[in-house]
């Protein structure tokens, strides 16, 4: 048990001590953080945070603040008011203001509001004078009535037996599972392709002869799995502590952010089958390692496996619009797909219980089965240099393998 | 008791019987030649030996019994295919090895260093291994194999690829390792290789054991009826008893004739008051046995 700690340990820090590991690590959060940066700063340019102006004629608006109107970069820059339209378009001349509404006399009757500005694209701060109209029409209603007219209706979306709910701003409800899909996978096919080069690392260098005459075959190769599952799983870990922060710093610093709330059950479903998708994934890559003679080769067969994996996404839209249909529903009970489909399908449906135990354990199963066929593999194909071992070898009798 | 003791080993692949009937037994403070021309079975029954491959009939006895976990420990190995970790530092390569033989990594690293500094590489410890030479890679891969101070030493084809240099630094390290008490099995074709270190050994051809016994002994047990005579005066022309007379390298090989023993032939010289310097029965090498025996089974085919 002893070896198999050092064979883990020797496999985890090899990859995790490298330049190439920290790079990886860092690459996807530093692009995503990258991304976003180039957006808000193409966004900040783009914005026009100068005043808007208003004439009042009307004599409606005796309130002049909205309470609770959000400030800052991305909220709407504020209203000033000004006696006459020539006051006004003094101070568009002078660059006090962008643009200035006016409320005619007859406003009431009418409901119509000039807009005058010199440029078109001016910030109009749209949003801030329609709430700032709306506020004083409502001066005069019930607190309450008033409220609930500025507000509008709070749109819950909830499930048919209550267990599950997201609101309309929260669309993180439909991105963690997207991209924790898509993280599971750059994860899985890093640790795979680790874990293949790995295995087919002492076919190459000729070191397995010395290492299986100090270890077993079966701790090597559980040393091998469970190391590089962890390099997998680290790097994991690693995004979704970024993802964490991220979410944390939006919360905080975004406005736009503040109702974000990650849904729970994706993310349970998203736990569940993660260890045996990365058991089973890791499992299936050593395989192709252990049948294969150079890590080239073992790189194509290896090709194979990551397919599936990202076929939930080219279905993504039958999947959203019909659930519970016979693809939905074979695509997250078939192992390789369901680490993504399933989560997939659990945003817009409830995914009934038995299905979800019933894809679990079809997971774990098919892991197991995996670990098994990548010992044979390895210890049939350990001291095959030239030839490969064939899938005909592989599934023949257990005799075969001693 | 044997450190090793094989016996009536069988194992087929296939069609093919790659060892049938192999049986010997190697003991401490001996190096002993496992030979034999290339697909003889050799490798295969270091493998058995090694419980790499289960044999399909027969026993084999390693350290006292069947092998185990913890016996591996006290094996090192040197195989024909063999290599080390390339993108690694020499000294990280050979620790991790070295606590695979059950070395704690501290105590890996004190002797490793020793080592390094006794074979000139303590230099190049920081190195990775691919940017070493291939003969510091061959000197590294003996530290592995050396390192943990195992009771058995099995080296398969050990001379192969190493120059001349390192031949003899080879040669001289497993006659250092027999001399403290290990036990060590030397598989090899080369036969020259095997009459100057080995004690005892046994011949494989085809799979069977064809020999078997101390150096000493199969070379007198093919001894013909040469004798190798250097004189200090020219020989007679003709001697009794002598069938044919050689000379090669200022020595003469005399043949002798079925029914005259060497004393005859001894007696013979002294009668003939011939001086000499030089008086030997010609052994025979172990090359010249195994290819006689090679050839006589390849006839008997």
């Amino acid at each position: 048990m002893k070896k198999f700690w050092l064979v883990f340990k020797y496999e985890y820090l090899r990859h995790v001590l490298r330049k190439r590991f920290l790079f990886g690590l860092l690459s996807v959060p530093l692009f995503i953080v990258v991304i976003l940066g180039i957006g808000m700063i193409s966004a900040l340019l783009a914005i026009d945070n100068k005043p808007a102006g208003y004439v009042d004629q009307a004599g409606l608006l005796t309130i002049t603040e909205v309470p609770g109107e959000e400030e800052g970069i991305f909220a709407d820059p504020p209203l000033v008011a000004f006696p006459n339209e020539a006051a006004a378009l003094e101070a568009i001349d002078r660059g006090e203001i962008g643009a200035f509404y006016v409320i005619p006399p007859d406003y009431l009757e009418t409901g119509e509001v000039r807009v005058i500005t010199r440029e078109a694209d001016s910030n109009l701060s749209q949003g801030r004078f329609t709430r700032l109209v709306r506020i004083n029409l409502l001066a005069r209603e019930d607190e309450a009535v008033a409220k609930r007219v500025l507000e509008g209706p709070q749109m819950i979306l909830r499930s048919v037996d209550g267990t599950r709910e997201t609101n309309e701003s929260n669309f993180l409800s439909f991105l963690v599972p997207f991209s924790a899909g898509v993280l599971f996978m750059i994860a899985v096919n890093s640790s795979g392709g680790y874990l293949l080069q790995a295995v087919v690392e002492e076919k190459e260098n000729r070191t397995m002869e010395i290492v299986i005459t100090s270890v077993s075959p079966e701790q090597l190769m559980a040393g091998k799995v469970l190391g590089n599952l962890r390099v997998g799983l680290t790097q994991l870990f690693a995004w979704i502590l970024f993802g964490v922060v991220g979410l944390w710093v939006a919360k905080n610093f975004f406005p736009f952010a503040e109702n974000l709330a990650i849904d729970l059950t994706s993310v349970m479903l998203m736990l569940i089958t993660l260890l045996p998708a990365f058991v089973m994934v890791a499992a299936l890559m050593a395989m192709a390692g252990a049948t294969a003679t150079e890590s080239s080769e073992a790189q194509q067969i290896a090709g194979l496996f990551s397919l599936p994996i990202v076929a939930p996404y080219w279905f993504a839209g039958s999947i959203m619009t019909n659930p519970n249909g016979p693809l939905a529903t074979g695509l997250s009970l078939f192992p390789l797909t369901a680490p993504v489909a399933l989560p997939m399908r659990a945003i817009v449906t409830n995914v009934p219980v038995g299905q979800v135990i019933l894809a679990v354990v079809l997971l774990v199963l098919v892991a197991l089965l995996a670990l098994l066929l990548a010992a044979r593999a390895f210890r049939l194909g350990m001291l095959r240099y030239v030839k490969r071992v064939t899938w005909g070898e592989l599934f023949r009798s257990r005799r075969a393998v001693a | 008791m044997a450190t090793i003791d094989v016996r009536n080993v069988c194992k087929r692949f296939g069609k093919q019987q790659v060892v049938d009937d192999v049986s010997f037994e190697v003991v401490r403070g001996e190096i002993f030649g496992l030979l034999g021309p290339n697909g003889a079975g050799k490798t295969t029954t270091i493998r058995m030996i090694l419980d790499i491959f289960k044999p399909d009939s027969g026993t084999i006895s390693i350290l006292g019994g069947p092998m185990t976990e913890d016996k591996k420990d006290r094996i090192g190995y040197l195989p024909e295919e063999r290599g080390l970790y390339q993108d690694i530092s020499l000294e990280r390569g050979l620790v991790y090895l070295a606590t695979l033989k059950g070395l704690s990594a501290s105590e890996a690293q004190k002797r490793i260093q020793t080592w390094l500094e006794r074979f000139d590489l303590a230099d190049h410890k920081n190195k990775r291994i691919k940017e070493l030479s291939k003969g510091m890679q061959q000197k590294a891969q003996l530290i592995a194999t050396l390192v943990h101070e195992p009771e058995l030493i099995i080296i398969d084809e050990p001379f192969s690829a190493l120059d001349p240099v390192n031949t003899q630094m080879v040669k001289d390290l497993l006659r250092e390792q027999r001399d403290a008490g290990k036990a060590i099995v030397m598989c090899t074709h080369q036969m020259h290789q095997v009459e100057e270190l080995a004690d005892r050994l046994v011949l494989i051809n085809r799979g069977q054991s064809v020999l078997y016994g101390s150096l000493d002994e199969v070379r007198r047990r093919y001894a013909g009826q040469d004798v190798i005579v250097r004189a200090l005066a020219p020989l007679p022309a003709s001697l009794p008893g002598v069938d044919r007379v050689e000379r090669e390298n200022g020595q003469y090989r005399l043949h002798l004739t079925s029914g005259t023993t060497v004393q005859d032939l001894l007696r013979c010289l002294v009668e003939e008051n011939i001086p000499l310097e030089q008086f030997e029965v010609a052994l025979p090498t172990l090359d010249q046995i195994f290819i006689q025996i090679v050839t006589r089974e390849g006839e008997a085919l």
